[in-house]
């Protein structure tokens, strides 16, 4: 069971959420023609075993959607932050 | 054997009934049923895993082997539960395990006889022929033979829960490390919550007779617990299992006092505990020694015997040898001979310390020294042991043996979050490795030898905590226990501590204890050795003697030290091969009183140290947990929540098969239509063609789309545009994954310049809204768009046929719904009457159709409005199997279709998105693997062979060809079309193949069926779409 | 199920209710809020699942961007600049389930992984009863408003009936 800190409502167990996979890879422009960007947001992955940057929706909650920095070995988290944020 | 008039914790004053395999018996208030049958005198609990050997009870806890037994009878009937942890109740009904017809006289004890046939991994090496079926057959015999106890096959009444708590400090244990730290964090002003599996407090310190100083000091602390309202104390509660996010299972059983719970009450209960730190004191368990017979009833764990007789006043045994490699057996020897046994110490280290020599003989102990115990006589009940020692053999009868074979620290817990443990050379035992922030050890578990000490480090552990949490108010000092020596001698030092340290030579035998000694006869003998158990077993005569009996390692599962040396010599060298190939640890106690000496027997066949050959993994839960405790109340009715449409009870109410879709309740057909599903979605089919039909799609996902930049988002998420729709008209729409694979299909409306309505297929709705969510939050956080699920917010119906105008028309008189005014994919939005209503013009059927959506509490009301007025022009409701149908003969795509493997030019939609670009999917759309020739495409198939069906799944071929292989596609959806009289479907067929009017075969290989079709256009129906305008 | 053995002492009835959502976009909140403010004629809750009360209704932030309006009258609204943010009804949506009791703590830790200890008067939290998304409103020591779907809410009642069921 995970508990994850949601920024806004605080911490929660993981079946709060809905996984959205990996956060480290860059999505083109909406208009970017470029396949090869694509290709690699698409299907490429590092999978590390590590910390690994990835996306997890608190569905049940506020709907926002986090950028969560959790290590694939051990579970710990070492962050969280609104995925809007990290764009900024 | 026999109870003890006084002493004990026991209520003499509430004795209790039971049974036990039928026989009535007495037992007391506090009593376990183990305490209770040795009471009562029974020796014999059990008949072993595999060769149904006799068996008694070993321990006085969770790592029992041995008294398995079964409680309760027809749907609670619960077995494989150890009879040293049920608390006695009054009415409780026992059964013991694996024996027939009787524990007496078990017919299968002659398994002992087939000994050579049935060693470690017997089954891969022998049941191998005749045929590869015959091991089937042969495992019915083998699974019957083996094996505990018997499930219930009734469904169980009782009740069973789950509840959530939460704690900033949680401990798991209760003895004098747990206690400790539970004042200490509460004092911090920590929320605490001590967990422990009993259903007395205490620990080890219920091991210690009533009158003695760590009893005062246990009825000091718990009166201060009970008086802190921050400090929660659970018994009768098992942590099972330590989860990531410290997060703790715990299982709780009721403790009513008799068999069964009181009304209402809960059997067991699930707790999941979320704390914020987590002190893991779960003290050690002893370990038996190996030899000869070690597993006949009368041998038990020294600290089991002691703790039957100071805390269950029984007294196991008159003619005692206690057989040790360290101090700690001493009491356990010393408080048998103060009840009156005649004891005999065989201690297998050569000198132990003068001052236990001298307690010993103070107490009319005798101690023998360099004494291992070879062989244990007597097969129902252990009357002599055989002692092998430098001056040559030596018998001594007795009627208990009393074993110590050191302790292991029960660090399970600490483990399940992938912490391996790590050994420590100097007590020889492993301790919980490096855990993480917020969790903490104290006590035994982390190799603390002494009392004080666990005391001490309970304490600095609980303030740890609280701090870790926050809490750090002022705590006091820890009450120390002050232990004096039960009889002062001359020397007048303290004895009274669990394990003395010793000076570090004896250590290397002593302390915790030491790696198992073999039998010799599978070892190569080098010349000039001297090991120590070939010294002490003075030659080969003794080798002879010792090969006459097995040496068990793992007591539950029948695994003997010869196994473990079978393991080794065919290359299962590895704790995990070691572990899976002998089955050693995989039982009920997962190897609690056998892991160790398993390991250590096997780092001396390979030659290694005991760390390099490791641990197997812990995982959870710790002790045996039932399913129903698991399940808690999410059972029969209430397995999983249930969604009802508005209208749901006017169906259920008017003759509706109801049908689950997911979490809905959908009407799937009417009984007034026909009488099975396959009558009644034909006559409805036709209903609505010819006449009406009503349908509840109240379940369709509905989102509400509003903002300056809507437009430009929903072009970006769907394939086909929307920017340019008009506002008041609907557009069916399709959204694509990122890589270009269709991903649901819907319908949008403009409601306005900045605001639309957009419907989704029922089983997607929840992932659309998420993957909106996702596009504005991570990728163009900069569209200014709000979205937000209004599935529940609307009540759906569809009035579709011919009538449906007129009807319309009828049930709402004030409204224009003319042509002009709402013509196919227009919107009228009003306000009729008190109700606001929406009326899209959409047809899913192929017939004029209209979508009606209303507030929820108001669809009731307005479904009834149309069929009041639909009734003249016969309108009838109709379900989803016969929605099902219509848009197969219309040619509609639906789940079927866009089953995550096809694309838009597969469904044969990619004249919808034209020349547009900067949608979703639009990139990886184009990849070169797409037009492939061979990638199948949407065609209508229509059967022609009369009397023969088209069923859904099947594979498509040409005809004569073989009906092998992949073929050339398949079939998706299948109906029986009335209005055609022929069976149609959609499938996807190779393009090279789909050619209309070409003859193809259907094969569904599993039911046997291969049927002829042509392929024809998807659209069996007004192909031009004429029955739906005007 | 039926309520008659329910815990002595708890008590559980349906109603409906008014919720107006709005919403305000990021990077014009500051004005949004403002506007909000000024339409309302009270403070707004500055974090989420803090509420405010305004007369007969409660404003809640359920959101960073987003505020329930929760009454049971219908509501003084008047549209929101559409470049500061939107506005959507969603009553119809919602049952109310109020519950009260002294045992309700007994009855929600069967229900929801919410710690009734330390949740503050007048807060809320949306969380998951029965895998179902609801928000909670604490009212007082011993009561609490549950916003359900609609659509679960004669599940959500049968569940909650059910864990007042439980004996000590």
């Amino acid at each position: 069971m995970l508990r994850i800190e949601c920024p806004c409502c605080g911490p929660r167990d993981h079946d709060e959420f809905r996984y959205g996979g990996d956060a480290s890879v860059t999505r083109p422009a909406y208009d970017d023609p470029d396949f090869e960007a694509w290709y690699r947001y698409v299907f490429v992955r590092e999978n590390p075993a590590g910390l690994h940057r990835e996306y997890w929706q608190h569905v049940v909650g506020c709907r926002q959607w986090l950028v969560v920095e959790r290590d694939t070995r051990s579970h710990t988290i070492a962050s969280i932050r609104f995925a809007r944020e990290t764009r900024a | 054997m026999r109870r003890l008039a006084i002493g004990g914790r026991i209520d003499r004053s509430q004795p209790m009934e039971f049974t036990f395999d039928g026989r009535a018996m007495t037992g007391f208030r506090g009593d376990t049923l183990a305490s209770a049958l040795l009471a009562n005198g029974v020796r014999l609990v059990g008949r072993s895993f595999k060769y149904h050997r006799p068996r008694g009870i070993l321990s006085a806890g969770p790592e029992e082997p041995n008294a398995l037994v079964t409680l309760g009878t027809g749907g609670r009937r619960e077995p494989n539960l150890t009879a040293t942890t049920v608390e006695l109740a009054d009415g409780l009904v026992a059964e013991s395990q694996n024996r027939w017809p009787s524990l007496k006289f078990d017919a299968q004890g002659i398994n002992g006889l087939f000994a050579p046939f049935l060693s470690a991994g017997f089954y891969y090496k022998t049941f191998m022929g005749p045929t590869r079926r015959a091991w089937m057959f042969y495992e019915h015999f083998i699974r019957k033979a083996a094996g505990f106890g018997r499930a219930g096959e009734e469904p169980d009444p009782d009740r069973y829960d789950v509840r959530h708590l939460f704690a900033d400090v949680a401990i798991v244990g209760s003895g004098p490390a747990g206690l400790s730290a539970a004042l200490a964090a509460g004092e911090a002003g920590a929320r605490v919550v001590l967990i422990e599996q009993d259903f007395a407090l205490g620990g080890t310190l219920l091991s210690d007779p009533q009158d003695s100083e760590s009893a005062a000091w246990l009825s000091g602390m718990l009166a201060r617990l009970a008086g802190m309202p921050n400090v929660s104390l659970m018994t009768r509660t098992t942590a099972f299992g330590a989860y990531d996010g410290n997060v703790l299972g715990l299982v709780e059983r009721h403790g009513s006092g008799t068999a069964d719970p009181k009304e209402g009450q809960a059997r067991q209960m699930l707790l999941l505990l979320r704390a914020k730190s987590i002190v893991y004191a779960s003290g050690a368990l002893e370990r038996p020694l190996t030899f000869a017979n070690n597993d006949r009833p009368g041998i038990m764990l020294a600290s089991a015997a002691r703790i039957y007789l100071n805390r269950f006043a029984v007294l196991t045994g008159t003619r005692v040898v206690v057989a040790t490699d360290n101090d700690s057996a001493y009491r356990a020897a010393f408080d048998l001979a103060t009840a009156g046994a005649e004891v005999t110490i065989a201690d297998s280290r050569a000198e132990p310390i003068h001052d236990l020599r001298e307690q010993a003989r103070r107490r009319g102990v005798a101690v023998r020294t360099n004494s291992l115990i070879a062989n244990a006589l007597g097969r129902r009940a252990v009357r002599a042991v055989s002692l092998s020692e430098p001056g040559g053999a030596a018998t001594v009868r007795c009627d208990l043996v009393a074993v110590s074979g050191g302790w292991s620290p029960t660090v399970h817990l600490t483990s399940h979050f992938g912490v391996k443990p790590v050994y420590r050379e100097d007590i020889q035992t492993f301790v919980p490795g490096k855990l993480g922030a917020g969790r903490f050890v104290a006590g035994a578990v982390m190799g603390g030898l002494t009392t004080a000490g666990a005391i001490e480090q309970g304490h600095r552990a609980g303030v740890d905590a609280s701090a870790f949490c926050g809490a750090a108010k002022a705590v006091q000092q820890p009450v120390r226990l002050e232990l004096t020596e039960i009889d002062a001698g001359p020397d007048d030092s303290p004895l009274g501590t669990s394990l003395r340290p010793a000076p570090l030579a004896q250590l290397v035998r002593g302390g915790y204890g030491s790696p198992a000694i073999l039998p010799e006869l599978h070892r190569p003998r080098r010349s000039g050795e001297t090991s120590h158990a070939k010294r002490t077993r003075g030659g080969d005569e003794e080798g002879a003697k010792l090969a006459a009996g097995k040496a068990f390692v793992d007591i539950q599962m029948d695994v003997t030290t010869q196994d473990i040396a079978l393991a080794h010599r065919e290359g299962y060298e590895s704790v995990e091969h070691l572990k899976r190939y002998t089955t050693l640890g995989m039982g009920t106690d997962q190897g609690k009183t056998s892991n160790f000496y398993a390991l250590s027997a096997m780092a001396g066949l390979r030659g290694m140290a005991v760390p390099e050959v490791g641990t197997t993994t812990f995982r959870p839960p710790y002790t045996p947990v039932a399913i129903g405790a698991l399940a808690g109340r999410s059972i029969g009715h209430h397995y999983k929540p249930i969604r009802r449409t508005p209208m749901h009870d006017w169906h259920v109410a008017n003759g509706a098969q109801m049908l689950e879709g997911g979490l809905w309740m959908r009407p799937w057909f009417y009984r007034t239509s026909g009488r099975d599903v396959n009558e009644a979605y034909v006559a409805e089919m036709r209903m609505v063609r010819e006449t009406a039909g009503l349908m509840d799609i109240s379940t369709l996902g509905k989102i509400d789309v509003q903002g300056p930049d809507a437009a430009e988002f929903l072009d970006r998420v769907y394939a086909n545009g929307f920017a340019r729709l008009p506002v008041g008209r609907a557009r069916y729409g399709i959204m694509l994954r990122d890589d270009g694979i269709v991903f649901d299909d819907g319908t949008t409306t403009r409601l306005g310049e900045r605001h639309f309505f957009m419907t989704t297929s029922t089983a997607k709705a929840a992932d659309v809204m998420s993957r909106l969510e996702f596009l504005l939050d991570t990728a163009w956080p900069d569209l200014r768009v709000s979205v937000t699920s209004v599935t529940y917010e609307w009540a759906a119906m569809s009035v579709a046929g011919p009538n449906s105008r007129d009807i319309l028309a009828a049930a709402f008189p004030d409204l224009d719904v003319s042509n002009e005014a709402l013509p196919h994919m227009g919107l009228l939005e009003e306000q009729y009457r008190d109700m606001h209503l929406r009326i899209i013009r959409l047809s899913f059927s192929g017939e004029r159709a209209y979508e009606i959506y209303v507030g929820a509490s108001l669809g009731n009301e307005v479904w009834c409005r149309l069929m009041e007025a639909g009734a003249p022009f016969g309108l009838k409701p109709y379900g989803v199997e016969a929605l099902g149908a219509l848009r197969v003969e219309k040619g509609h795509i639906a789940g079927p279709e866009i089953d995550g493997r096809t694309t838009l030019d597969d469904l044969g939609l990619s004249r919808m998105v034209g020349k547009r670009s900067g949608y979703v999917g639009e990139v990886l759309e184009r990849r070169e693997a797409f037009s492939d020739p061979a990638r199948p495409r949407l065609v209508g198939l229509r059967c022609f062979e009369p009397g023969k069906q088209l069923h859904a799944g099947a594979i498509l071929f040409r005809p004569n060809e073989s009906l092998q292989g992949h073929g050339l596609g398949r079939i998706t959806s299948v109906t029986y079309s009335p209005a055609l009289d022929a069976w149609v479907a959609l499938g996807l067929l190779a393009r090279e193949a789909a050619v209309e009017g070409a003859e193809i075969v259907a094969a569904s290989p599993i039911i046997g069926q291969a049927v002829r079709a042509r392929v024809v256009s998807p659209i069996f129906l007004d192909p031009k779409g004429e029955r739906l305008r005007g | 199920m039926a309520d008659s053995s329910t815990m002595a002492g708890f008590e559980m009835a349906a109603d409906d209710c008014v919720i107006v959502q709005f919403e305000g976009w990021d990077g014009a909140m500051a004005q949004f809020e403002a506007q909000l403010r000024r339409m309302l004629d009270g403070p707004l809750p500055n974090e989420v699942g803090e509420t405010v009360r305004h007369d007969s209704w409660v404003v809640i932030r359920v959101a960073p961007r987003r505020f329930w309006l929760l009454g049971d009258d219908p509501l003084p609204i008047r549209d929101i600049d559409p470049e500061l943010g939107c506005t959507l009804p969603l009553g119809e949506g919602r049952v109310r389930l109020r519950l009260f009791g002294g045992v309700i703590k007994h009855v929600l830790e069967r229900c929801v992984a919410v710690d009734w200890k330390t949740l503050g008067e007048g807060r809320a939290v949306q969380t998951g009863l029965h895998r179902v998304p609801i928000l909670l409103l604490r009212r007082s020591a011993f009561e609490c408003d549950l916003l359900v779907p609609r659509s679960f809410s004669k599940s959500m009642t049968e569940w909650i009936a059910d864990a007042s069921t439980a004996g000590p």
